[in-house]
């Protein structure tokens, strides 16, 4: 769970980052900020200010504070060590608040390392534990939040709506999470979620059919496979490799109509928790898969494959169709693209993401406006001075810094036509490549930080994240892209699908577990009886899937499958209490 | 008799001065951190001094020893590190003698060096070209079907049949480290008196019986002191290789003790139950040890201590 | 040989037959893993590369080398290597040479010692404190120290003394050399295959480590060895290769994106090639012809 979370995040902040860019007027930020930013001892700035001298002028006028520079330990590893103030953005706001961040990123297994630093009692200053988070909360490392964020207007303004739910079991708050929507949400035109995917070569020779429940979408693998018998295709095909099965055990949760809230399916009226796992639901999916394996349509190899291996397998044109999240498919998703850029007939092969669900009631496959609350940043017991790090966090929450983190700088990473909109021309768009975003800053500061969410929307209703923007997603399509989506009458791959409802506890898996608790324990065993009965029920012959049902049931029965949802419900019941406050 | 200790002690001063400056080494960065071993008996939380820790007693072995798992996990380990050790020792011994009767020492050095490189190619990598090659669509399954084994859409799931797993494991292990484990009996090999070759030549001996009755006595002594070594070690079946080519459908006999640990340990941040999983571990290793050394022993062949 | 028999023939035969698939087989592998490491990252994704890269392109290694802190990285590695293995193989040699004596009151107290080290650990975090308290946490000297004896080595480099004919330990003795000079003067120069052997070992394992940088040094980038700093590399080629699922996938950045197949792929070549190149200059000791080989009286 905790990795599903992590690879969550990172995607999120892929989302970011890969839409990467940055705004230009920053000359206009650092005046402002400046201000509030005086005082301190000896001031030894005037010897190292002048090593970046790209910088605008405002630093020399204003006195700056004398330069501290902070350690900071991040638990997920998504760009090289290093200096904020050797980037571009972490420049800017060094001149702002004279903070330098000395970043150290994870190498080697988390929980680990962060044990080393609990023992011996050294943290750096800052840390972003990422899955360590409840390790250190146990470990009392992090100082309470609570005192500082009153004096910090842009602190207030963006995590003020959350601070009920940020409260730790004592009342203390003491990290900052990074999903805060500001503004109103702003959907992701792509699907980086849950949708079944299909080759478009399928949809064109049935005519693009609007299917929308699961015997439609298996009947259209199966009369494209059944007619294309030579080609020796694989119908479907299921991720199940190490941690990330929940590909392949997420789906009757989603069929059902409900969103990836983990290992529960919350109802909407009574809030009960409830797992699906042994339900009518799972027994249905895995039946379907069986007669799917019967008919020679699903590939055995599912069960036994590697993530590279899988990602192959898309990536080589044999399988028809496949559910996954689009985040874990990207990389094969980039390659099929890539060639249909190139040749226009490859197009047949580039997979569309199609809304299924059981008998075609309304999906939630798109994410509801979340909060995910078990992963933050926050300042460890070992920093000196925490009120510079919360304002240099304050400096970096204002709109000016959160569009220069996202977009960057205009004339340079963006541009705005006469309507105020934001975008970026061709070569723009050819220039944020890798070693770009690493040099300017978009890849250190697109998530990890106090930040707007991913979906936030700026005052001037452009969106925070550039990818997110419909301008710069059109500009992303191609003619067959234009053409497909035409002719299922949508501007975008989301708006095929049904809007989110709202659900204040979304996501639940990002609920904050204790570490070791029964939930854990839980949640480790399901992944061990369902992994290993998942293949047999699917692979039986279909008169013996009874029986091995039932033993599934057997095995699934020794967990204490009540007290997870017991947990769950309370769960879900103090967030609803804490939003209606 | 104490008296006759401490003069041969001081006779053999040279002696002491050579070892037991690494004696205190040795307890300073191996004994000393056994206090570790207490962390077993608490509900551990690093954060916390030795005297604020919670006390348990024998909580952490009694959910190891209960658990419905834990069986077969000490089976599967004892199985794969049972494989390893007969089929390592038997393939670096036999490579070892088939390099030893290679006359052409270029081709010699080459097929040396050449076998040393699965080596340094990390199981991660390497468990990637095991799968690949046990696919679907994988070289075994397209020769099993070019040569008519198999039939076309029969393709054998080798890494999803359980009882498959140790001997693919086995195999594995083998490819990778045969070249490597072989070193040490060419060393050792190197120490055989050549007069003895000579001589045996003189009785006429043909190449086996000199392999037989020369060579393999010759390095006799190492064999023996690895594998009282090595039965000592039985727990450690490794975990990388189990944990790599592991999935749902093998997990019965792909899950050693480490894999379990990793799951309710580790991962859990469960310090305590790690630690005791080790102790027991050692204590299990110990007890082989000492029977393999005392085995060695009555039977008159070169023993660990 | 001066009379080969039909036998040794067909045994000739076979043994050559044999070895040559297995260098086939133990060196696909390697030529596989090379292969990946010189093709286009997006490309390998598809699996299917076996000897030959099909989409030849060297932007692997660009991006393994784009960090300069791999040089200083290398050099740390190298003499980690350099040191950790002359101390531990000289140590080693001469614990074992004193273990090795029968008549040592100590010999087997301390032989004893040694292994039943094999068998336990104290645990991480034990011995995480341990370092700390030696003050050995963010220092060269945490590389060396805690591996001065091998208890492996130390048992092989044993018994390698306990074959060698007796008579030449006598000859040092009737001189009346005392301990240190018979083990200097005469055993440790008739060691040399075991000695290679156990260098050999130490070498690798030295070259290797990066859980020690991990756990005592990952904070200082002047402590950082090759491997540790090829580790960050992979993680971070995961990070890039996930940043290419936004809207922007298909600009022309993504073309010249990495995959971890790849960056893995490429770090077991660049992190292998130094310990395959020095393999040849100690394999002379150990690996030799069968008639000249042996100890010469």
């Amino acid at each position: 769970m905790a990795k599903k979370l992590m690879v969550a995040s990172m995607a999120l902040a892929v989302a970011l980052t890969a839409s990467a860019c940055g705004n230009s007027n920053n000359g206009g930020d650092e005046a402002s900020t400046n201000g509030n930013t005086s005082s301190n001892t000896t001031n030894n700035a005037a010897s190292t200010d002048n090593t970046t001298a790209n910088n605008t002028a405002a630093t020399n006028e204003s006195a700056p504070k004398d330069k501290v520079t902070f350690s900071l330990f991040n638990g997920v590893a998504n760009a090289p060590d290093g200096n904020t103030n050797e980037t571009t953005i972490g420049k800017a706001l060094e001149d702002q608040t004279g903070v330098n961040f000395k970043i150290e990123h994870l190498v080697g297994d988390l929980k680990t390392k962060i044990g080393t630093m609990i023992a011996s009692n050294k943290y750096p200053d800052v840390i972003d534990p990422d899955a360590g988070i409840d390790q250190l909360l146990d470990a009392g490392a992090f100082i309470d939040l609570t005192p500082y964020i009153d004096k910090y207007p842009n602190i207030k303004k963006v995590y003020g709506p959350y601070l009920s739910r940020m409260k730790a079991a004592d009342g203390k708050i003491y990290y900052l999470p990074f999903s805060t929507q500001v503004g109103a949400y702003t959907a992701d035109p792509n699907i980086n979620q849950g949708a079944f995917w299909v080759q478009r070569r399928v949809l064109k020779e049935a005519g693009y059919p609007k299917i929308k429940t699961m015997d439609e979408y298996f009947k259209l693998i199966e009369d494209y496979v059944n007619k294309h018998k030579d080609e020796n295709l694989i119908g479907y095909a299921s991720l199940t490799n190490d941690w990330r099965f929940f590909a392949t055990s997420n789906q009757p949760m989603h069929l059902a109509g409900y969103p990836n809230d983990g290992n529960v399916e919350i109802d909407m009226n009574t809030h009960e928790a409830k797992t699906y796992y042994t339900n009518d639901d799972t027994k249905r999916w895995l039946q379907a898969l069986n007669t799917l394996n019967s008919k020679g349509l699903f590939d055995k190899a599912s069960f036994v494959d590697n993530y590279d291996q899988y990602i192959a397998k898309l990536s080589s044109k044999k399988v028809v169709g496949f559910f996954d999240y689009g985040w874990q498919i990207a990389n094969a998703n980039n390659v099929l693209k890539d060639a249909a850029k190139k040749d226009p007939a490859q197009d047949d092969f580039v997979y569309q993401p199609m809304p299924i669900t059981f008998d075609g009631q309304p999906d939630q496959l798109l994410d509801p406006p979340g909060f995910v609350n078990n992963r933050g940043i926050g300042i460890t017991v070992s920093a000196k001075d925490p009120e510079r790090i919360m304002q240099y966090w304050d400096t970096l929450l204002s709109e000016d810094n959160q569009i220069l983190r996202s977009w960057g700088i205009k004339g340079e990473t963006y541009e705005v036509d006469d309507k105020g909109r934001f975008y970026r021309t061709a070569e723009e768009i050819a220039k944020i490549d890798e070693p770009f975003n690493l040099k300017f800053g978009f890849k250190y500061y697109a998530w990890d930080w106090p930040q707007y969410g991913t979906n936030s929307t700026l005052s001037d209703g452009n969106a925070l994240a550039p990818g997110l923007q419909p301008e710069v997603f059109q500009l992303s399509l191609t003619d067959k892209d234009k053409e497909i989506l035409g002719k299922y009458g949508v501007q975008t791959y989301a708006a095929q699908f049904a809007t989110p409802q709202d659900r204040p506890w979304y996501p639940a898996w990002g609920i904050p577990k204790e570490q070791g608790s029964p939930q854990q324990i839980w949640e480790t065993q399901k992944d061990e009886v369902t992994k290993k009965y998942y293949p047999k029920l699917v692979l039986a012959k279909p008169a013996d899937f009874d029986k091995v049902w039932q033993e599934y049931l057997g095995a699934f029965g020794k967990l204490d499958t009540a007290g997870y949802e017991k947990w769950y419900t309370e769960q879900i019941k103090t967030i609803l209490d804490q939003v209606s406050k | 008799m104490e008296k006759s200790f401490f003069k041969k002690l001081i006779q053999q001063r040279m002696l002491v001065l050579m070892s037991v400056p690494f004696v205190i080494w040795l307890f300073i960065f191996k004994y000393l951190p056994l206090w570790g071993w207490t962390i077993a008996f608490q509900k551990y939380k690093p954060a916390l001094s030795f005297s604020q820790q919670k006390w348990v007693g024998f909580e952490h072995f009694k959910f190891l020893f209960t658990d419905e798992r834990f069986l077969r996990v000490l089976r599967n380990t004892l199985a794969m590190s049972g494989i390893n050790l007969v089929l390592g020792f038997v393939t670096a011994i036999t490579l070892a003698l088939l390099l030893n009767e290679i006359r052409l020492v270029a081709f010699k050095r080459l097929v040396q060096t050449v076998s040393y490189l699965p080596h340094f190619i990390s199981w991660v990598v390497a468990a990637g070209i095991i799968q690949t090659t046990l696919a679907n669509d994988g070289i075994i399954n397209e020769i099993l079907v070019a040569t008519g084994i198999i039939h076309k859409g029969q393709e054998i799931l080798f890494l999803g049949i359980p009882h498959y797993f140790w001997s693919i494991f086995g195999a594995s292990s083998v490819w990778k480290e045969v070249g490597w484990n072989t070193i040490v009996y060419l060393a050792a090999m190197t120490a055989i008196d050549p007069s003895q070759y000579e001589a045996a030549d003189m009785d006429g001996a043909g190449r086996f019986r000199k392999m037989w009755n020369v060579t393999l006595p010759g390095i006799k002594p190492v064999i023996v002191v690895l594998l009282i070594m090595n039965i000592g070690n039985l727990m450690e079946s490794g975990f990388e290789p189990q944990y790599l080519l592991g999935n749902g459908m093998n997990v019965d006999f792909s899950e050693n003790i480490d894999i379990f640990v990793l799951k309710y340990g580790i991962e859990q941040s469960n310090y305590s139950l790690s630690i005791a999983a080790g102790m027991f571990k050692t204590v299990v290793s110990l007890i082989l040890l000492t029977a393999a050394n005392t085995i060695a022993k009555k039977t008159g062949e070169a023993r660990l201590y | 040989m001066k009379h080969a028999s039909f036998g040794d023939k067909v045994f000739e035969v076979c043994n050559y037959t044999f070895l040559a698939l297995l260098m086939v087989v133990t060196l696909y592998p390697f030529l596989n893993t090379l292969a990946y490491s010189l093709n286009a990252g997006l490309d390998s994704l598809k699996g299917g590369i076996h000897l030959w890269p099909r989409e030849f392109s060297i932007q692997n290694y660009k991006f393994v080398f784009r960090e300069a802190t791999i040089l200083h990285a290398t050099m740390i590695s190298v003499f980690r290597t350099v040191i950790g293995t002359a101390v531990t193989v000289f140590c080693s040699a001469m614990v074992a040479y004193t273990i090795s004596r029968q008549e040592y009151v100590l010999r087997k107290f301390i032989t004893i010692a040694f292994i039943l080290t094999m068998y336990f650990y104290g645990g991480l975090i034990p011995v995480f404190l341990l370092m700390r308290d030696l003050h050995l946490v963010g220092s060269f000297w945490v590389y060396i120290f805690p591996g001065v004896i091998g208890v492996f080595n130390l048992i092989v480099i044993r018994s390698f003394i306990e074959g060698l004919p007796e008579s030449i330990m006598e000859s040092g003795r009737i001189d009346g050399a005392g301990d240190f000079r018979t083990f200097w003067n005469i055993v440790l120069p008739l060691c040399l295959p075991v000695l290679a052997t156990v260098a050999l070992f130490t070498a690798v394992y030295q070259w290797n480590s990066w859980f020690d940088v991990f756990l005592y040094n990952s904070s200082d980038i002047n402590l950082s060895t090759l491997q540790y700093e090829l580790m960050k590399i992979l993680q971070n080629s995961n990070a890039s290769s996930a940043t290419m699922e936004s809207g922007f996938s298909n600009s022309g950045a993504a073309a010249s994106m990495v995959t971890p197949l790849s960056i893995r792929a490429t770090m077991t070549i660049v992190a292998s090639v130094p310990m395959i190149i020095v393999y040849p200059f100690l394999q002379k000791y150990f690996v030799k012809g069968m008639t000249v080989g042996g100890v010469k009286g």
